[in-house]
């Protein structure tokens, strides 16, 4: 509970009603830092909205959350407030908005195309105090538009090495911190993705003028092509991101490295409050 | 709407077919259904074909367009409950998302028809059925007007449902006191879930009992924990409460479902007659919107209008800021037009056509005043046809075939038109094979316009000879500076009265005035007068 209030701590300080949740792979905490906002969120007496990309795990959702889910994977019992049927589909068939009366246990489903997403996310904010998201970095732009914090996660289950899994969490984090651009100064604005090879272009060429992208996710790079292109050009987005925080799982099922170096090492890459849920730790 | 064999693609193209379906179609499920399978009305049904496009036109006079576009905005938010409506009629017990589409639909069905109750010609569409329905689904109604199992639907519920968040309680406690206690012998703040890491540096002496060990590391221990004996025993009974409301909850569902079995008939009477009504409010809607009036459905092949329009055309130009001029004649049977290029021979056509199509489904048409025959073929024959096709043939070769496919068909009561037949060979035989075209038509009994620039046919073939009057003696053209404004200029100079000429004089093409009015050169159009006069 500790780290999940922290967690909401964080985005409530940036005034965010949308947490959105991702990660540099599968199995890395993501559901798991979710639950733990959510539950703090929930003793907080806030009203909770769940959204996902996507079907989830079954959850135990207390009274009073609403959350979007498909109408084939809706429990008879308990029964909940069918709030509407959205026109939206997932790949479990057609979405519905519901509200929780009782605790019980529920499969969240979600759309998988962003317009998709931001409707959903729309929607449940109407109802909600905090909406969190069960996201996909592809996804993520959904945000852009609306007063978002994002926290990403990253895990043993996403790396063979723990070097690796810090370099991942910082090439992401430092790809989704990409300031919003300055619209006094000169830019060059492009209406798709920056690649590496445009990215060279650009510094062969001296590009000095602000390189502007709509957000962060058409920054098409990574490793040691982002961090050049990073250090050397002026690389902005329309719509910048508010990254708030990350999480560590040191466990997977075939490694697992040492919980206090991971997370102090996430720390010490990403320059961003990291926490291991499992752990209950936080480095600031 | 199916065109059938009414008229073949490429025709339909010409006449604007698919801009008219989609102009009169229906936005909810229940009415696409419907007119996904309307069909024309053939020669034989003129009373029934009259008798539709009439009640349209008087539905659409009786309301006003603010409450029909009302209507179309609540059937376009109806849920589609003809699946739900099946799986009742079953037995199948409804599931909560079926009883709120259930409800939704009964009660959008009142709104309907409170909306559309000014117009004496429309029947309501709410039936006893869909009252007792919405009436037994009414508790389930939330302030977000979705759908709860409430408690007010069993006497049993609330009890139930308070015992089973008792006892969810109750095991969160229990659960909680087994956390505390583990984080407190752990020397921690909390446990936070199930499954959580101890460092083996901070681990003093033995795990607190309840910690399994999930898997050990060099630095720690992965753990969960494990339910203690009284959260066991709680959950036992949180379990038992749990099955108590499932129960009941199933028996309401049960009950509801009950009720819409024995109610299905009339629930589907009422989907019935609500996709007819769908319909019939996208034809008044067409209607309004483009002033359209009831034809007489004549039983005679002729086709007789004042003041029609060719919608698609109208829209194009209403887009573009331009005045489109109607135009009226008189068919019946087989009959030539001429006139000058640009005059409005094509559209004149097309015009008639799109009334024939109108008429054939029962709809009102873009017309002051229309009498208009059905048809069992409805055929474009010459320009046009040939941009949208390709192929192999000449265009020459390909308007031939066309015409021998026509011909073959046979259809007893044809509605043709010809736009320049046989204009890619020499004049003499282009002439003879229109006129032998006309004399087959007339000899038919077919309905027929025929648009040429030839001398002589309508006499030929002994049949009525209508004229565009043409530009209004225009020969020193405004200096048009591009083309908008050259087409602005024609429209003001162009008279596209059809007159019926009766002899056979065809007038000018004024196709040398037409060439400078378009930007043409001087010196280009100073010769094509000079060999003009001689």
């Amino acid at each position: 509970m500790r780290v999940g209030r922290r967690l909401l701590e964080l985005a409530r300080e940036r005034r965010a009603r949308a947490i959105f949740v991702v990660g540099t792979g599968k199995n890395v905490g993501k559901t798991t830092a979710l639950f733990a906002i959510y539950e703090a969120a929930c003793s907080s007496g806030l009203r909770v909205g769940l959204a996902s990309i996507g079907p989830k795990p079954r959850l135990w959702l207390h009274p009073n959350t609403v959350f979007i889910t498909a109408r084939s994977l809706l429990p008879p019992s308990p029964a909940v407030e069918i709030l509407s049927i959205s026109g939206l589909e997932s790949s479990s068939g057609s979405l519905l908005y519901a509200r929780t009366a009782h605790g019980g246990l529920y499969d969240l489903a979600g759309p998988s195309s962003a317009s998709g997403l931001r409707a959903a996310v729309e929607e449940i904010s109407a109802c909600s105090d905090v909406v969190l998201i069960d996201g996909a970095i592809d996804r993520v732009s959904t945000l852009a538009s609306s007063n978002g914090a994002i926290v990403v996660s990253c895990g043993a289950a996403a790396a063979k090495t723990e070097s690796e899994a810090v370099c991942d969490v910082a090439n992401l984090t430092a790809r989704l911190l990409v300031p919003a651009f300055d619209p006094h100064a000169a830019v060059l604005e492009l209406e798709g993705a920056l690649t590496a090879t445009m990215a060279a272009d650009f510094i062969a060429a001296r590009e000095d003028r602000q390189i502007v992208v709509g957000d962060s996710t058409q920054i098409v790079m990574n490793g040691r092509s982002l961090a050049e292109a990073l250090a050397r050009l002026r690389i902005r987005c329309r719509r910048a991101f508010e990254v708030i925080a990350t999480t560590v799982c040191a466990v997977a099922p075939d490694r697992s490295f040492d919980p206090a170096t991971f997370l102090g090492a996430v720390a010490d890459a990403t320059k961003l409050p990291s926490f291991d849920v499992f752990a209950g730790k936080e480095v600031a | 709407m199916k065109a059938l064999d009414l008229l073949d693609g490429a025709s339909a193209g010409l006449l604007g077919f698919e801009w008219l379906v989609n102009a009169v179609a229906p936005v909810s499920p229940y009415g696409a259904r419907l007119f996904s399978e309307l069909v024309p009305f053939r020669p034989g049904s003129e009373a029934a074909a009259e008798s539709r496009a009439r009640r349209v036109a008087e539905i659409a006079d009786g309301l006003h367009p603010d409450r029909v576009a009302a209507a179309r905005s609540l059937l376009q938010q109806l849920p589609d409950i003809v699946g739900v409506i099946a799986r009742a009629s079953l037995g199948e017990m409804l599931d909560d998302p079926a009883f709120l589409e259930l409800r939704q639909f009964c009660e959008m069905l009142e709104r309907v028809d409170a909306s559309l109750a000014a117009s004496a010609l429309v029947q309501p569409i709410a039936n006893e059925a869909t009252r007792v329905v919405s009436e037994a689904l009414a508790p389930g109604r939330n302030e977000a007007q979705g759908f709860y199992l409430a408690d007010a639907f069993d006497a049993e519920l609330a009890a139930a449902r308070a015992a089973y968040a008792r006892a969810q309680a109750e095991l969160n406690a229990a659960r909680g006191r087994e956390n505390e206690s583990v984080a407190r012998e752990l020397g921690r703040d909390e446990i936070a879930g199930n499954e959580f890491i101890v460092m083996r540096s901070e681990l003093r002496g033995a795990l607190p009992a309840g910690v399994r060990v999930v898997r050990e590391a060099a630095t720690y221990l992965f753990c969960a924990l494990e339910y203690g004996e009284s959260s066991r025993s709680a959950l036992e009974r949180r379990e038992a409460s749990f099955s108590r409301v499932a129960a009941l909850e199933e028996r309401v569902r049960l009950s509801l479902s009950t009720v819409v079995r024995e109610h299905a008939a009339g629930l589907g009477a009422a989907a019935g007659a609500l996709g007819d009504l769908d319909v019939t409010i996208g034809a008044v809607h067409f209607s309004q919107g483009h002033r359209c009036t009831a034809p007489v459905v004549s039983g005679e092949p002729a086709l007789t209008f004042e003041r029609a329009r060719f919608l698609p055309l109208e829209a194009e130009l209403t887009v573009a800021g331009r005045r489109y001029v109607p135009i009226d004649l008189d068919l019946r049977g087989a009959a030539v037009l001429t006139g000058p290029n640009m005059g409005g021979k094509s559209l004149a056509l097309q015009t008639c056509g799109f009334l024939a199509l109108c008429t054939a489904f029962g709809l009102p048409a873009p017309a002051a005043r229309a009498r208009v025959g059905l048809f069992d073929q409805i055929a474009w024959l010459g320009t046009g046809l040939q941009e949208r096709t390709g192929g192999l043939l000449s265009s020459f070769a390909r308007e031939l075939m066309g015409l021998q496919e026509i011909l073959a068909r046979s259809a007893p009561r044809l509605l043709i038109f010809v736009d320049e037949f046989a204009r890619t060979t020499t004049p003499h035989e282009g002439k003879a094979l229109v006129v032998a075209l006309t004399e087959r038509l007339r000899q038919r009994n077919a309905c027929a316009l025929v648009a040429t620039h030839l001398q002589g046919v309508a006499a030929a073939a002994g049949v009525a000879h209508f004229a565009v009057r043409g530009l209004k003696g225009i020969r020193t053209p405004p200096a048009a500076r591009n083309l908008h404004e050259a087409l602005e200029a024609l429209a003001a100079s162009m008279d596209y009265t059809i007159a019926n000429v009766g002899d056979d004089d065809v007038p000018d093409a004024d196709a040398i005035a037409l060439a400078e009015l378009l930007g043409l050169d001087s010196e280009f159009v100073k010769a094509a007068y000079r060999a003009l006069s001689q």
